[in-house]
């Protein structure tokens, strides 16, 4: 390696400069989070503008369209630019360690990946300024609406998109390479961590399910009207009154959009697999049973889609389908959920910030996984659907769940990453702060929504509203505050963080049998790898050549 | 095992208490029956999901209580169990069952929640088409009479609604809490949906999808009033209709026009226009209502001579005083 260190040209070795044509999966896994943390950030602050407008019912903060272009881009940013790249961010970092690999099977690709990410994401952030101001259609971009609003910040949406699919599609395609091809001599797809095998699958769906979302999105661009030089095209896909279909584009949307909550959801669930044995101190209950329950949970997720749809009028045969197909996912999820609870039975549990952060997982996710039943039996959804019920359960399920379990993942690895272990103390207390402030943020919002109020309002005048949406707005303001004790974690860390050794958790996956932080090219040896955990078995075998007991 | 028993026990108790102990967290209390439908589908499933929901934080507590590090060495190992086919066979068997058991209700409820009631004898199924569209709600009675945002019904019988959305129009979708479900509005497509109040009264909602800048606004409200007060409305309706008279003019501008420009025409996400001569000039406004003007949509695009008239004729008894 240090030969290759002296033929990398004088310009590129800056502290900058290195960052910047980096090829190397920890730099870009790294570049990946700290730029998705910085979009959460912006994102978050979003939401705290918007409740700020929602705190009383009639409130002036915000105009109709500010807001609706506010939640619109706070939505967007939160899945595209903040949950999948922070998550393929790990996946960078993780894979080719986890695996034995000195890197990822494209590396270029991959850099390409992140700089498009970055290119898309700053398209979504600046579109606040074009002409018109940023979309207001909300997320999902429903038309006819996203067809008619005027000015050029549903166009910027649709071809933020564009790019930030081609970035998710390159990153799905190198991941799906390299797990195939580069894992070390013994890891056997049963021996894959179980991170590995979330990662698997999210590659699998991503590749499924992006193109339809990106065919949708340029009907939807076609219909809007594009001008290449003298052409003009002006399509009518989505527009009823040149008989298209509105519907349509509902359809390839959520073919997209339901699998997508899983592809954010598994590499969550994945950091979890990791981090409870680790401070349980045992191997993780049901192996097995975990990675079937995640290629099952990738299979049904594709079968779903219309219990997004349930109030469009489908034919009730269909509705009864997708109920049935709703349900169906709940089982392989239960799994999950029953086998982490029997890893920490007869555990020796002790309580780092990391395990803290997915026991607080465990107790919410639980929630929003058993609202879900509600919306996926049709004639509740009927009574539930776009109100603030449904928004209270996908944040219990994406901020609750995947948050919660990013955050543990981030105290977990970051002493390999950096080296200095992020402050237990601050972590505690953002951990507290983080789960108050969540609960009293989103648990009201169910009961709010069950009196009749819909999502989307900038505005209300039902005043029995406010004690709920006071309520949120607060607990909105906490959660701010459990952000700015990380951001400040990070910077005390950076500076006055404890060194640790390459392995301070004791854990049980290859990653930390390499350096913190690794060197680039990962690994000199590798330990043999006979089981899942390698380095549980290594740990073993050098306390019997060394004749001590193991511990009991 | 037997430290498992107390988890399984709450969680048995809590299965039977929830449905009467989270009432008051269930959908509005129902006034028809296909709301009543839901709202009994929706407590049966809280039987379960409640349940579920006490067992797993149970033995969460439990575990992190009981099994936490005391005073053993940081990292001495806990138990060597790497799984077990037959609990995992229970609890994949025992999901499937309750998911079983909650598909089954939702079926044996689905028709009174989605059929619409046969008229009995001596009472008449009444029809209303509902349009969405931006920013309020439209509807017709089977004798042609017109009203915006604020529907009256009669007590006691089934009354159908088609729901549908003008092509040039968005996606709404119609929902009042207590008379059941939504279902959208969809331009180029009609929706059905009913409901049979028995209890006169005023029952409110509001459009469920995001339908541009004031869809907050675009509220509704029902009032099902007795039958002979209903059909003497309808009737009377009718003729101030005919005669260009009356309160639709008004229920026009407070939900057509004022949504944007201020009940006072004071100016909101629309201009100022008190005083404007347009709202004067029965033929510029018609035009004006029907086709739009620059950012101003056609909101009244469809709109009957009668609909036109009935605004013109209150413009002019009471015109926009400004705040």
């Amino acid at each position: 390696m240090a030969v290759r260190a002296e033929t990398v040209p004088g310009w590129q070795r800056g502290k900058v400069a290195s960052w910047l044509v980096t090829t190397d999966h920890k730099r870009i896994g790294i570049l990946y989070i700290s730029t998705s943390l910085v979009f959460f950030c912006l994102a978050g602050l979003m939401a705290l503008v918007f409740r700020l407008q929602l705190s009383q019912a009639d409130a002036g903060v915000l105009s109709a369209q500010h807001y609706n272009e506010l939640i619109t881009i706070h939505g967007t940013a939160m899945i595209f630019l903040v949950s999948v790249p922070l998550l393929a961010g790990f996946a960078n970092y993780l894979v080719p360690l986890m695996i034995g690999a000195a890197d990822v099977a494209f590396p270029r690709l991959n850099a390409l990946s992140y700089w498009l990410f970055v290119l898309g994401g700053a398209i979504l952030m600046l579109s606040f300024f074009a002409n018109g101001g940023a979309a207001q259609a909300g997320w999902t971009a429903y038309p006819p609406l996203s067809e008619q609003t005027p000015g050029s910040g549903q166009d910027l949406w649709i071809l933020s998109i564009h790019v930030l699919t081609l970035s998710s599609l390159a990153g799905a395609i190198n991941f799906l390479v390299t797990i195939h091809n580069m894992r070390a001599p013994g890891m056997t797809w049963m021996r894959m961590p179980l991170f590995v095998w979330s990662i698997e699958i999210f590659a699998v769906m991503l590749m499924a399910i992006l193109p339809v979302l990106a065919a949708g999105l340029t009907l939807l661009l076609l219909d809007r009207g594009i001008s290449f030089g003298p052409w003009d095209v002006q399509t009518h896909f989505f527009d009823p009154a040149h008989g298209g279909a509105p519907l349509l584009y509902q359809h390839a949307f959520w073919f997209f959009g339901h699998p997508e909550v899983y592809v954010i959801v598994l590499p969550a669930f994945g950091i979890i697999s990791e981090v409870i044995p680790v401070f349980a101190r045992k191997p993780v209950f049901g192996y097995k049973a975990i990675a079937a329950s995640t290629v099952a949970i990738g299979f049904f997720s594709m079968l779903v889609w219309a219990h997004h749809m349930f109030t469009v009028g489908l034919p009730y045969a269909l509705q009864a389908f997708f109920m049935i197909a709703s349900m169906v996912i709940a089982v392989p999820t239960g799994i999950k959920i029953f086998n982490w609870l029997a890893t920490l039975w007869r555990g020796n549990l002790h309580f780092d910030t990391p395990l803290l952060f997915a026991l607080g997982f465990l107790s919410i996710f639980v929630i929003g996984g058993l609202t879900g039943i509600y919306l996926a039996a049709f004639p509740i959804d009927w009574q539930v659907h776009d109100s603030y019920f449904v928004v209270a359960h996908f944040h219990y399920t994406l901020f609750g769940g995947v948050m919660f379990a990013i955050f543990a993942g981030l105290f977990y690895w970051w002493p390999k990453m950096f080296g200095r272990t992020l402050s237990e103390r601050i972590g505690k207390w953002q951990f507290w702060f983080l789960f108050v402030g969540f609960n009293l943020a989103f648990l009201p919002q169910f009961f709010v929504g069950l009196e009749g109020m819909p999502r989307r309002v900038y505005t209300y005048t039902n005043e029995s509203w406010e004690g709920y949406n006071l309520a949120s707005t607060i607990g909105s303001y906490v959660m701010g505050i459990a952000i700015l004790l990380f951001v400040v974690n990070v910077f005390r860390t950076s500076r006055r963080g404890v060194r640790v050794g390459n392995d301070p958790w004791q854990a049980n996956t290859l990653e930390w049998y390499a350096t913190s932080p690794p060197p680039p090219h990962n690994f000199d040896d590798l330990p043999p790898i006979t089981s899942a955990r390698p380095l549980y078995d290594l740990r073993r075998r050098l306390r019997g050549e060394r004749g001590e007991r193991a511990p009991a | 095992m037997r430290r498992l028993l107390a988890p399984a026990g709450l969680a048995l108790v809590s299965a039977i208490v929830a449905p009467s102990a989270l009432a008051q967290f269930a959908p509005v209390t129902p006034e028809s029956p296909n709301a009543d439908g839901i709202r009994s589908s929706y407590l049966f499933v809280t039987a379960f999901t409640f349940a579920i929901f006490v067992l797993v934080e149970a033995l969460l507590l439990v575990f992190v209580f009981r099994y936490r590090r005391r005073k053993r060495p940081r990292f001495e190992d806990g138990a060597d169990v790497h799984g077990a086919t037959k609990v995992e066979l229970a609890w994949t068997a025992g999901p499937v069952i309750v998911l079983f058991l909650i598909a089954a209700f939702v079926f044996v409820e689905l028709p009174g929640i989605k059929d619409i009631p046969q008229a009995t004898a001596g009472e008449e199924e009444i029809d209303i088409t509902v349009t969405g569209r931006q920013f309020y709600w439209q509807y017709e009675y089977a004798n042609g009479a017109i009203a915006i945002d604020h529907m009256r019904a009669p007590a006691g019988v089934p009354v159908r609604l088609e729901v549908k959305s003008p092509d040039t129009d968005v996606i709404h979708s119609w929902w009042i809490p207590a008379l059941g479900g939504k279902i959208d509005a969809i331009p180029g497509t009609t929706n059905e949906t009913w409901f049979k109040a028995e209890k006169a009264g005023t029952y409110s909602g509001q459009c469920a999808e995001l339908c541009g800048l004031e869809h907050a606004r675009m509220l509704a409200t029902v009032e099902v009033m007795p039958r002979d007060a209903f059909t003497a409305w309808l009737a009377q309706r009718k003729s101030e209709q005919i005669a260009g008279s009356g309160e639709l003019g008004k229920e026009e501008w407070q939900g057509v026009c004022a949504k944007c420009h201020g009940l006072g025409g004071q100016g909101g996400i629309g201009p100022r226009i008190t005083g404007a001569p347009t709202l004067a000039d029965p033929a510029e406004l018609a035009e004006l209502v029907r086709n739009g003007r620059r950012a101003m949509p056609a909101v009244g695009a469809g709109w009957t001579d009668q609909q036109v008239a009935a605004l013109v004729a209150y413009l002019k008894e009471s015109p926009p005083s400004g705040s």
